[in-house]
């Protein structure tokens, strides 16, 4: 029954990415290509962080939460825009429109997030005999990264590479950018300072990057409008 | 673009209450802690002369369950865990003696019987070592076909216990359906031991020889036997019987080589110590030994002190013999240690027990040593013989349970009347021992001692040949007399013992097929929700109905 879990565990890690990608026009327009290499951006990406963090970081021998090493850390989460930068700007991609490439980049974005962070820890422990609510709450929190990763994707998308967009929309831009940028040393505190336990800070983290989604779809449509 | 306003209403609820379904899960499930493992004992497995007792198996991986099961439940694949302060003893008696196909059994011991609890013992406590000894009796003289094994109790062993006995007073057995707790041990099947050895030591203190006597020295021997027997020989440590005698034979030892050292002190009789192995077995070990004797010295014993269980006394002790009290020696070494004992305030009685030849079974030792025709004497706090296997260093029989003045008393009554016999200063009032000279009891060679030997279990057969312990006590004894011999044994063959007695214990908690089917049903669930949500915001309504219809070729590639 243990390998049953296994499979419940990764199908709702994994499975919305897939459905995702058939479920919207991406799959119509095949911008598997575009998905691929974002998802390989992120490796990079990760691999840079990784270098950075051995490099800058100390280790800390309790669980609290130091503000100094935490700033370090969302600057280092910085690294993540920069690659998501790269990933929209510099790679070529086929002809399609903007409104695909965003939601292909976040998509291979977060499913090369699950897939390096999440895919480990569950097939060594989800088929163990002890049964902990550890990994269901981790496919939850996969999917709140898949929101959020696909509502940076889009912001990013706004900022770079949409030129006309209305004056009053920039600041809110960015900052929505920001938030959803520093969210892992958000949730960090949370964990750390704050003393949430895991269900808590997942409920937070899928209400957060529902409300991103709603607020990022809501200036996207409202940049569409002026050019449509 | 198609605007989302129209469709987001009811599929947003439903994304809602897809959460909501999930957090009811949560609630009703219990949320669980992660795998226990615990440290536990196996009962004992013997044979006797080919006759099977104790527990014949050892692995272990079955659901849990507590003594609330409901009537008629099918336990061959459940273990009971059963903690022994809330035992039913007849009901557990009855219960095995009906031979109902079982999983396997826990028991829950409480922490004063560990090695390390320091808990002060009451009247509670008593009413609970009575409980242990006879669940232990009963235990150890049944054949039991499934495993048996002894635990502590600590603060998550008594988490788990109490969730399962909810889970089975709400009617709800742990099997494979329905979730619950699993205890898993996983060790390899017992094997018989081949050849148990006991190892006996022995030293010898010679005695003052006076130039041109021909004749050999009288010779007096001070024998207590060291190894233990209990339910569960992993925790057979045996504090009082007979760690309490090796104990006081070590700290005699000790006072008489100090006075043996000097040869101004040294008296007129040689002085035999012997800590012998094979007790709980009719004193098989004693019995060998004895027979290695040679003739001559059989010949120079006056008469052998064999200490067994002074370590729990108040004022009263027994001396036990198989000669008639009529005997020269044996009058003479009662009213030796009555006079000390009355000058101590200790009560010494005599209890006469003839031996019976044509029966093996051997409950003192100084019956072997009878039966080799030397005089001798077994002082205990016991008034009556023990049966087989009791008073072997039971599971009761832990430290916190023996008595350290009772040991110095009982040091003082042997020492000072043996002294009195050597140097032939018998009823006269002189302290040989006293409190403040050089040659007192040492309180905290005794304490340590007894705290080593309450931590060492010592069941002959899981011994091996150079075991530390015993070479420990070789070594001490070494300190103490120049020649002490180590002799090894084999176990008669009457006595068959089977390994594996320390397993550890996991503890998981699982979830139930159900759960896990209802838990594929939510996804899947939600991943469909998902799918149509997403169509329907991205392509439109008309594309998802147009899904179901299939008509073929739907699908153009636009560049």
């Amino acid at each position: 029954m243990t390998v049953f879990h296994f499979f419940n565990c990764a199908i709702l890690t994994f499975g919305p990415h897939a459905v995702y990608y058939s479920a919207t026009p991406l799959s119509e327009y095949d911008t598997l290509g575009t998905s691929v290499k974002a998802a390989l951006v992120y490796l990079g990406t990760a691999l840079v962080k990784l270098v950075c963090l051995a490099t800058f970081l100390k280790v800390s021998e309790n669980e609290s939460f130091d503000p100094y090493q935490e700033l370090l850390k969302a600057l280092i989460g910085f690294i993540d825009v920069a690659g998501l930068y790269f990933a929209l700007t510099q790679l070529t991609h086929r002809n399609i429109s903007q409104n695909h490439k965003f939601q292909a980049v976040g998509l291979g974005w977060a499913f090369a997030d699950s897939v390096l962070h999440r895919l480990a820890p569950l097939w060594v422990g989800a088929r163990g005999l002890e049964f902990t609510w550890d990994y269901i709450l981790q496919g939850l929190e996969a999917n709140a990264n898949l929101v959020f990763s696909i509502s940076l994707a889009a912001l990013g998308s706004l900022m770079w590479l949409r030129k006309n967009k209305p004056k009053s929309l920039i600041p809110i831009i960015y900052a929505c950018a920001g938030i959803v940028a520093t969210m892992p040393s958000i949730t960090s505190y949370l964990r750390r300072g704050l003393g949430w336990h895991f269900p808590k800070v997942v409920g937070f983290e899928l209400f957060t990057s529902l409300a991103m989604a709603f607020i990022s779809w809501q200036l996207f449509s409202a940049c569409q409008r002026p050019s449509a | 673009m198609a605007t989302r306003k129209p469709g987001d209403g009811p599929v947003l609820e439903s994304v809602y209450s897809v959460i909501a379904l999930v957090f009811v899960l949560v609630a009703c499930a219990e949320l669980c802690g992660a795998a226990t493992v615990v440290d536990v004992y196996r009962l004992i497995q013997y044979d006797i002369s080919g006759v099977p007792f104790g527990s014949r198996l050892a692995g272990l991986n079955h659901h849990a369950s507590s003594l609330h099961f409901p009537p008629g439940a099918d336990l061959s694949r459940t273990v009971l865990v059963i903690p022994v302060r809330d035992l039913n003893l007849s009901y557990v008696k009855d219960f095995l003696s009906q031979r109902q196909p079982l999983g396997g059994l826990l028991f829950l011991l409480p922490q004063i019987f560990s090695f390390d609890s320091k808990e002060s013992t009451g009247d509670g406590e008593e009413l609970l070592k009575n409980i242990v000894m006879e669940l232990e009796k009963f235990l150890i003289h049944t054949n039991i076909p499934y495993p048996v094994y002894f635990a502590f109790e600590n603060d998550d062993i008594n988490t788990v216990l109490a969730d399962i006995k909810k889970n089975d007073v709400s009617g709800q057995p742990a099997t494979a359906t329905t979730g619950g707790y699993k205890l898993v041990v996983s060790t390899a099947e017992p094997k018989k031991v081949a050849s148990p050895i006991m190892s006996n030591i022995q030293g010898w203190l010679p005695g003052l020889k006076a130039d041109g006597d021909p004749n050999q020295l009288p010779t007096i021997a001070i024998v207590a036997s060291y190894d233990t027997f209990g339910a569960a020989p992993a925790l057979s440590v045996g504090s009082d019987s007979n760690g309490s005698g090796v104990v006081a034979l070590l700290e005699i030892a000790r006072l008489f080589s100090l006075l043996y050292s000097n040869p101004k002190t040294r008296g007129r009789y040689n002085l035999l110590f012997g800590l012998t192995s094979g007790g709980p077995y009719n004193y098989n070990g004693t019995h060998k030994w004895l027979r290695s004797f040679d003739q001559r010295l059989r010949e120079t014993i006056d008469y052998a002190i064999c200490l067994n269980s002074i370590g729990s006394w108040n004022d009263e002790l027994w001396i036990h013999v198989s000669k008639p009290p009529e005997n020269a020696y044996i009058k003479q070494t009662f009213e030796g240690l009555s006079n000390v004992g009355d000058e101590l305030g200790i009560k010494v009685g005599l209890k006469h027990k003839k031996i019976n030849i044509s029966n093996s079974r051997v409950a003192w030792e100084h019956e072997q040593f009878s039966r080799h025709r030397i005089t001798a004497a077994t002082l205990s706090e016991l008034s009556t013989a023990p049966g087989l296997f009791e008073n072997t260093g039971n599971l009761a029989d832990s430290g916190n349970f023996v008595n350290e003045a009772a040991v110095i008393r009982s040091v003082k009554l042997v020492a000072e009347s043996l002294a009195r016999h050597i140097y032939g200063h018998q009823g006269k009032n002189i302290q040989i021992f006293a409190d403040e000279g050089s040659l007192a009891v040492n309180p905290s060679y005794i304490r340590s001692w007894l705290d080593l030997l309450s931590r060492t279990p010592r069941v002959a057969p899981f011994l091996s040949k150079n075991d530390p312990f015993v070479m420990a006590l070789k070594k001490e004894l070494e300190e103490h007399m120049e020649e002490v011999i180590l002799q090894n044994e084999v176990l008669d063959g009457i006595f068959t013992f089977y390994d594996s007695t320390k397993a550890t214990l996991n503890i998981y908690q699982v979830a139930s097929v159900t759960f896990d089917l209802l838990l594929l049903l939510v996804l899947g669930s939600y991943l469909i929700v998902l799918f149509s949500f997403l169509v329907i915001t991205t392509r439109g309504l008309d594309d998802l109905i147009s899904l179901f219809r299939r008509p073929p070729s739907r699908k153009v590639k636009t560049a």
